[in-house]
């Protein structure tokens, strides 16, 4: 019997450093920016001299300082999850401005509409489709080639997904020309429903086979709002399914902060969806232990076991909402009761959701209690 | 004759302005006191904007409420902010509240800055509460729902009455899954013992399983979200205060004041019994730009109405 071995990788993003922020954005870059940036450098082998040069410059960037200062947040997102130990590595997401603008504004169709609020003093800038929505080039290609031209590591590129576009963006035109007010059901549904598979082909999958025809061997399709509705996770696995169409590399579905059990047995009809990464930590115990008792925040793995769905289970053991750091001690029994529900065959392990909300300090740390972990639970599966 | 009313209770955009101002202060870049003063002008402009569009009550907006529940969790003796929650199917988050040993008291009810009585007209505005239920339901742990209404919000109610306001909307969050027990609703909402009209507001979600049930409990109105009820569902005649949620706070899209009259005229035809226009949800949902004139829309076509009766 050939010995478990736990993949290990961060969902997406990860926290912009101060003088990535200030230089796109045209503040000035101020000295423990600069200072910043090169502590960060050492810590993680990267030669920061250029970089500094180019940020004492303070402001008025040019376009290819500007691009330079990309490419070096890239760089750094890269060794970052490489240094804290993960198999699977991107860039951190440095790139994109946010999961949802990022793809609104690369799309025709698109009109940003103003900032709404996530959650307490956090906020995201909500667009409004207006027309048929459409991506005619692969804005994600350079992004993708820059990360791969800079690690030997498995490389997973995350795409946000057609369903979580669609309900995150207001509707002006599928809804029709009259408002829905008082409309049928059927109705409402018919018009998300369009938009969905409209986004699936027409937004996500041009991005997504052009990434994939460059090179890319693993897609990740994030859906956050996949269980918003429970009613529509059957046009969440339709628009996976349309997005998939015709792709010729592995691809997962991200989906969290969710009541997961809404999403049987529907995804049983996932085409090939090689595994589910979800958020389980934000609700579990703080305390060790392997026992389901132990465990609360995982007790929807039972339902996954008795689905006839065979993927694997990419296993949120950290949460991204808190600067508490996960002991090894406390992943590795978050993996261990898994791998008891599940089998360790179908579990991979990855932070909860992206880590952009935390300081590059507490994901550093979170990322190498979680290799941490995975190792000891491998150990203790291995028999050492 | 049937009573034609608009107001907009719930959790109101926030500036620009104000998202910057909270944004900065999170980051340590500016001051709590700045905050505030950013706070007090996004709810000047939201009292003028009511005011012009003539509602017949006036709210505070709610805008230093981290969600609905949030004030209660970190004032009430026995609650504490818990895990990060979606909030019903938006893309909006709340903590839901997690008890701890005990039962939950609300030592004092809340006042300002939570309830800006000051600014608002005695007898002439609408406050919002979590219902007793939905606070229950919600938190994570044992809480029995009379028990929320007799320590909490019960007494939050009476002092909200004697300080002014006019009616309660008390958001109701957790009937749609299909499984909630009626009874148990019923049991919180006599407990409450409340001086004003109560309404219980079902907002963002298809009402239509449960209405056949709610207008049976001790509330004055009902609210209904009709961008997701179908109005074939609702008992005729509605023999409550309808609350008519008739402009969409998930849309940006802007609602045509004669449309929306329209749709009034066919609920008073319908129903019978009295209209109260309001938004389907909280404003909080569409920016701050469009929330303000989504209010003048709903006031406009109050207008209609109200010149027609």
């Amino acid at each position: 019997m050939s010995e478990v071995r736990f993949v290990t990788r961060e969902i997406g993003s990860l926290a912009k450093p101060g003088w990535r922020v200030k230089s796109i954005a045209g503040r000035p870059v101020e000295d423990p920016d600069v200072e910043y940036a090169r502590k960060w450098g050492a810590r993680l082998g990267i030669n920061t001299e250029e970089l500094t040069e180019i940020l004492q410059k303070g402001q008025g960037f040019s376009d290819s300082e500007k691009a330079k200062i990309q490419d070096y947040a890239a760089l750094y997102g890269i060794r970052l999850l490489e240094n804290s130990g993960l198999d699977v590595v991107y860039d951190g997401e440095q790139r994109r401005s946010e999961m949802y603008d990022h793809v609104v504004k690369h799309a025709k169709g698109f009109e940003t509409r103003g900032t709404v609020r996530s959650w307490d003093n956090k906020y995201y800038t909500k667009a409004a489709v207006v027309e048929k929505p459409l991506v005619e080039k692969t804005y994600d290609l350079e992004e993708c080639e820059f990360v791969r031209e800079h690690t030997d590591r498995t490389v997973k590129v995350p795409f946000t997904g057609a369903y979580t576009i669609m309900d995150w963006s207001y509707d002006e035109h599928y809804a029709g020309e009259s408002s829905l007010l008082g409309a049928s059901a059927e109705r409402r549904s018919e018009a998300r429903r369009v938009f969905g598979v409209d986004a699936a082909r027409d937004v996500v999958r041009p991005n997504l086979a052009g990434v994939v025809e460059a090179g890319a061997e693993w897609v990740q399709v994030d859906e956050p709002a996949a269980t918003t509705r429970p009613e529509e996770v059957p046009l969440v696995v339709e628009t996976f399914n349309a997005t998939r169409e015709g792709i010729d590399a592995r691809c997962s579905m991200h989906i969290c902060f969710s009541d997961y059990s809404c999403l049987f047995p529907y995804i049983e009809e996932l085409d090939d969806c090689y595994e589910l990464q979800l958020e389980f930590s934000n609700r579990d115990s703080l305390e060790t232990g392997t026992k389901g008792a132990d465990r609360p925040g995982y007790a929807i793995l039972d339902r996954f076991r008795e689905s006839a769905w065979e993927g694997k289970i990419g296993l949120g053991v950290i949460d991204i909402h808190t600067d508490f750091i996960e002991p090894p001690e406390l992943v590795r029994d978050r993996v261990l009761h898994a791998a008891s529900v599940l089998g360790p065959e179908r579990i991979e392990v990855n932070t909860d959701c992206g880590l952009r909300t935390r300081s590059w300090e507490v994901s550093y740390e979170k990322l190498v209690n979680m290799v941490e972990g995975a190792r000891l639970a491998e150990e203790a599966l291995n028999g050492r | 004759m049937a009573e034609i009313k608009a107001y907009t209770p719930g959790i109101y955009a926030r500036s620009e302005e104000l998202v910057q101002a909270t944004r900065d202060f999170d980051r340590g870049r500016t001051t709590a006191e700045a905050v505030r003063q950013r706070q007090n002008e996004d709810l000047r402009n939201f009292l003028e904007v009511q005011r012009e569009a003539n509602f017949d009550y006036l709210s505070d907006g709610l805008l230093n409420w981290q969600d609905i529940f949030r004030p209660f969790d970190e004032a009430a003796v026995g609650l504490r902010p818990g895990s990060l929650t979606r909030f019903l199917n938006t893309n909006t988050f709340l903590r839901a509240p997690a008890s701890e040993a005990g039962t939950p008291t609300l030592t004092e009810p809340l006042g300002e800055p939570y309830f800006r009585i000051g600014d608002l007209p005695r007898d002439g505005w609408v406050a919002t509460l979590p219902s007793p239920h939905a606070l229950a339901v919600t938190a994570a742990g044992e809480l029995e729902p009379q028990v929320v209404a007799e320590t909490m919000i019960g007494p939050q109610i009476r002092w909200l009455a004697g300080n002014g306001c006019a009616m309660v909307v008390l958001q109701e969050t957790t009937l749609f899954e299909g499984s909630s027990d009626i009874f148990v609703l019923s049991e919180a909402l006599d407990a409450l013992k409340s001086p004003v009209p109560l309404a219980l507001h079902l907002p963002f979600g298809d009402a239509g399983e449960v209405l056949g049930e709610l207008v049976e409990l001790d509330v004055e109105a009902i609210g209904v979200d009709f961008y997701a009820t179908h109005v074939a569902a609702l008992p005729r005649p509605f023999p409550k205060t309808l609350l008519a949620g008739v402009v969409d706070a998930r849309n940006s899209l802007l609602e045509e004041p004669e449309e929306i009259a329209e749709f009034g005229r066919q609920l008073l035809e319908e129903l019978g019994g009295d209209l109260h226009l309001v938004p389907n949800g909280d404003l909080q949902f569409v920016p701050e730009e469009i929330a303000r004139e989504k209010v003048r829309r709903l006031g406009e076509a109050a207008r209609i109405l109200k010149e027609e009766r």
